[in-house]
C-alpha cells in the first residue's frame, strides 16, 4: 500500500509560478503545500513541515536546485525523501544527469497548471511501485 | 473540494495578472540588455539577463503564452552559449540578440486560452502597453446597418467607436492614427480578404502591432490563419456575440491599478527604522515608522498597511507578542508580517513564525533584498486577498466583502459628514432567462451587468455581487437623488443591450432600490431600506429604480 501523498514542499523563486502552482496543487490535487522562495528558506521550513515530497526548481539565484538537494540529503530525516526537479531545460542528457543526482523525476517547465497535480501523483505512485 | 469553474476563474485571474505584468518584465529585460557595456565583458550583468529570460521561458506557457516561452527559450540558449565563452559580443551576436528581443515583444501579445471552451477565439491579448489610449475603437465594416448597431452597443460600455465603410477611408484615417483598437470585418465587396490585407499593411510599418479583432461570417481555417498572421488577437464569428467582444476589449484596455505599497515599520531603533523607511520609499513604497510598540494599534488602523515589518527584540514588548496581537484584529488576520532580527537560532525563528510571522529577514539586510522580499510578499498577499474578496464570475466584491466595505464607508461618511447612498439591484425574471437560455447565458447576463456597473460608476463607488442575480452598489458622496439619476441611466442602457442565444436575440432589465444615510444612519437599516425599495420596484412593475420611504418613526411624525 502506497502512503497517501499529502505534504509537498515546493521551492521556487518566481512569485508568479508559486501562486499558480499552489492553486494547482492545493485546489486541484488536494495536497497540503508549503512554498519556499529559496533553498535556504526550504532548509528552515522543512523540519517543521515534514514534507513527503520535495519539488525543486533547478535554476534559482543563490542556492540552486541541485545544491539544495545535496544539503537536504545530508540531513538524516530527508536522506530518503523523494525529490522532483522542475526545470525549463529538458535536453535528454540533462535529465539523465539530474536523475543521477538521485531525483525520482523531472517535470519540464513551463508546466500546464491543469495537469501538474496529476503528473505529480503519477510520479509518486510509480516511484512507490 | 473547489469546484472546477471556480478554480478555472481563479487560474484565469492569475493569468490576467501575469499578462498585466508582462510588458513591465519585457521592459526590464530590454533595459538590462541596453545597460550592458558594448566594449567589455560584464559577467554579472549577462547572468542577470540570462536569468530574466530564463524565467520567461519557464513561466510563459503556464500562463497561456506558449509562443513567448518558445522565443525566450531560443534567446536563453543563445545567451547561455555566450555566457560560456565570456567574450565581448561580436556585431553579429548583438544583432541576433536584438532580433530575438524584438520577437519577444511581438509574440507577447499571443495569449492562448488555457481552457478549450473558447473555440471561437484564436488568442486573447494581454492588457495594453501603457501607450495605448484605452477606449478608442476604429470599426471597419461595409454593412452600414451592422456597423451602426455595433457602434451603439459598444457605446453602452463606454467605448468610443469611429466607423469606416470602405478600405480606402480606413487607410487614410490610419495614416494619422497612432493608438487605437481595430475591429474589422474580413470580407469586402471589392476584396474578399480586404480586412486582413489592410491590417497587414498597417502592421508592417509598426514596431508594436496594434491590437486587431477580426469579425467574420466565414469560419474557414485558412482565413483564420491569415487573420492570425496579420496580427489578429481574436477572431469572432458573425452574428456577433457582444458579450464576448466586450470581454476581449476589456482585456485589452484594462490595466491593474497599482497604488504604491504601504509598509509599516515597527522598530525601537530610530536609525535602523529610518534607514529601512528610506530604502523602501526610494523603491516607490509608502512607509510609516512606529518606535513605540504600544502605539501600534492606533497607527495600524489609520495607516492600513499592506505589510508590517517588526523588529523581534524591543524593550517594551517583543515582536512576537506584537504579531500575536495584530493577528487578533479582524482586519489584519491575513496581513504579511515580517520579522527583522539578528536571530539565527532556527528554533526561535520557527516559534516566531508559528505566532503569526510570515517571514524572517536577518539583520543586517541588503537594501535590494529588503525591497524585493517586501515587494513579492505584498504582491502575493494582495492577489490572494483579491481571490478571497472577489466574486469569481464577475470580479466584483463578494457578499461579505461588500458588506465590510459598507461598514467602513458608513463610518467614514458619518465622521466626515458626507452623504452616501446604497443601492440594491436585481435582474428581472432571471430564473426565466436561465431556464430558457441555459446557465452559461445567464452567467453572461450577470457578467455584462457587472461590467456596465463598473464602467459607468465612478472609481470611488463600490460594486459587489450580493447574491445570485443581485448586486449591491455603494455610492460615496452621493445622496439618493443623485444615485437615482445615475442608476436610472444605467438601467435604461442595460435594457438596450442585446444578448444572443441560438441566434435569437433578447434583452434583459433590472429593478433597483436605493436608500441613503440621511434617512438611515445604521448599516443594517440602510440595507433593509434599500432592499424594501427594491421589493417595491419589483412589485410595481419591475424595470425601474425606486427610492426608499422615509423611516417609519419619521413618517409618523415623532421626530
Amino acid at each position: 500500500m502506497v502512503d497517501k501523498l499529502v505534504r509537498i514542499l515546493y521551492v521556487e523563486d518566481e512569485p508568479d509560478i508559486q501562486m499558480v502552482a499552489r492553486l494547482a496543487l492545493e485546489a486541484l490535487g488536494g495536497y497540503t503545500v508549503a512554498i519556499c522562495s529559496s533553498g535556504d528558506e526550504a532548509l528552515q521550513l522543512a523540519p517543521g513541515f515534514q514534507p513527503q515530497l520535495f519539488l525543486l526548481d533547478v535554476m534559482m539565484p543563490g542556492m540552486n536546485g541541485p545544491s539544495t538537494l545535496k544539503i537536504l540529503r545530508a540531513l538524516p530525516q530527508f536522506a530518503r525523501t523523494p525529490v522532483i526537479f522542475m526545470t525549463a531545460k529538458v535536453q535528454p542528457g540533462e535529465v539523465a544527469g539530474y536523475k543521477e543526482l538521485g531525483v525520482i523525476d523531472v517535470i519540464p517547465k513551463p508546466f500546464n497548471p491543469m495537469k501538474l497535480a496529476s503528473r505529480v501523483q503519477e510520479i509518486w505512485e510509480r516511484y512507490h511501485d | 473540494m473547489t469546484n472546477p469553474s471556480m478554480l478555472q476563474a481563479k487560474l484565469e485571474r492569475l493569468c490576467d495578472v501575469y499578462a498585466a505584468q508582462l510588458p513591465e518584465k519585457l521592459k526590464h529585460i530590454e533595459q538590462m540588455w541596453a545597460q550592458l557595456p558594448q566594449d567589455n565583458w560584464d559577467a554579472e550583468g549577462f547572468q542577470t539577463l540570462h536569468r530574466m529570460v530564463h524565467s520567461l521561458t519557464g513561466s510563459g506557457k503556464t500562463f497561456g503564452f506558449a509562443l513567448l516561452s518558445d522565443v525566450a527559450r531560443n534567446l536563453e540558449e543563445h545567451l547561455r552559449q555566450i555566457v560560456q565563452t565570456e567574450t565581448v559580443l561580436s556585431e553579429d551576436q548583438r544583432q541576433h540578440i536584438q532580433k530575438l528581443m524584438s520577437e519577444l515583444r511581438q509574440v507577447a501579445i499571443y495569449r492562448e486560452a488555457l481552457f478549450n471552451n473558447q473555440a471561437d477565439s484564436i488568442a486573447i491579448a494581454p492588457p495594453n502597453y501603457d501607450a495605448l489610449s484605452p477606449r478608442r475603437i476604429f470599426l471597419l465594416e461595409d454593412d452600414l446597418e451592422q456597423a451602426e448597431e455595433l457602434k451603439v452597443q459598444l457605446g453602452y460600455f463606454g467605448y468610443e467607436v469611429t466607423v469606416f465603410h470602405t478600405l480606402t477611408d480606413f487607410r487614410v484615417a490610419m495614416q494619422q492614427t497612432v493608438d487605437v483598437v481595430i475591429l474589422t470585418d474580413i470580407s469586402f465587396p471589392d476584396n474578399s480578404l480586404g480586412g486582413v490585407e489592410v491590417v497587414k499593411e498597417i502592421q508592417a510599418g509598426r514596431e508594436t502591432p496594434l491590437p486587431v479583432i477580426f469579425i467574420s461570417a466565414n469560419d474557414e481555417f485558412l482565413i483564420r490563419l491569415e487573420a492570425a498572421r496579420a496580427g489578429g488577437i481574436a477572431y469572432l464569428n458573425k452574428p456577433l456575440n457582444i458579450s464576448k467582444l466586450i470581454d476581449k476589449l476589456d482585456a485589452l484596455t484594462s490595466t491593474l491599478t497599482t497604488l504604491p505599497y504601504r509598509v509599516m515599520i515597527i522598530d525601537d531603533s530610530v536609525d535602523i527604522s529610518t534607514y529601512y523607511s528610506e530604502v523602501l520609499e526610494q523603491a516607490g513604497m509608502v512607509s510609516m515608522v512606529v518606535h513605540n510598540p504600544l502605539n501600534v494599534i492606533k497607527t495600524l488602523l489609520e495607516f492600513a498597511p499592506d505589510l508590517i515589518l517588526i523588529d523581534l527584540y524591543m524593550p517594551k514588548c517583543s515582536g512576537m507578542d506584537l504579531a500575536k496581537v495584530i493577528r487578533q484584529l479582524d482586519a489584519f488576520v491575513s496581513i504579511p508580517i515580517v520579522f527583522l532580527s539578528a536571530e539565527i537560532d532556527l528554533d526561535k525563528q520557527l516559534v516566531a513564525m508559528s505566532l503569526g510571522g510570515d517571514d524572517f529577514l536577518a539583520k543586517p539586510i541588503l537594501p535590494q533584498h529588503l525591497i524585493s522580499s517586501v515587494n513579492s510578499r505584498i504582491r502575493r498577499s494582495l492577489i490572494l486577498r483579491s481571490l478571497v474578496l472577489r466574486d469569481s464570475l464577475t470580479g466584483l466584491f463578494n457578499h461579505t466583502a461588500i458588506k465590510d466595505e459598507l461598514d467602513r464607508e458608513v463610518i467614514r461618511s458619518k465622521r466626515h459628514g458626507t452623504s452616501l447612498a446604497f443601492a440594491m439591484i436585481d435582474i428581472d425574471h432571471f430564473k426565466q432567462i436561465n431556464d430558457t437560455y441555459g446557465h452559461p447565458i445567464g452567467d453572461r447576463v450577470i457578467k455584462s451587468l457587472a461590467r456596465l456597473l463598473k464602467q459607468r460608476l465612478r472609481a470611488s463607488d463600490l460594486v459587489g455581487r450580493y447574491g445570485g442575480e443581485e448586486f449591491a452598489v455603494i455610492l460615496v458622496n452621493a445622496d439618493r437623488a443623485t444615485a437615482l439619476q445615475v442608476l436610472d441611466t444605467i438601467r435604461k442602457d442595460f435594457s438596450q443591450l442585446r444578448y444572443l442565444s441560438d441566434r435569437k436575440e433578447f434583452t434583459v432589465t433590472f429593478s433597483c432600490g436605493i436608500a441613503d444615510i440621511s434617512q438611515f444612519r445604521d448599516v443594517t437599516e440602510l440595507i433593509e431600506a434599500s432592499d424594501k425599495a427594491l421589493y417595491n420596484a419589483k412589485h410595481t412593475g419591475r424595470n425601474q429604480v425606486v427610492l426608499s420611504d422615509a423611516p417609519a418613526v419619521e413618517a409618523a411624525g415623532s421626530t
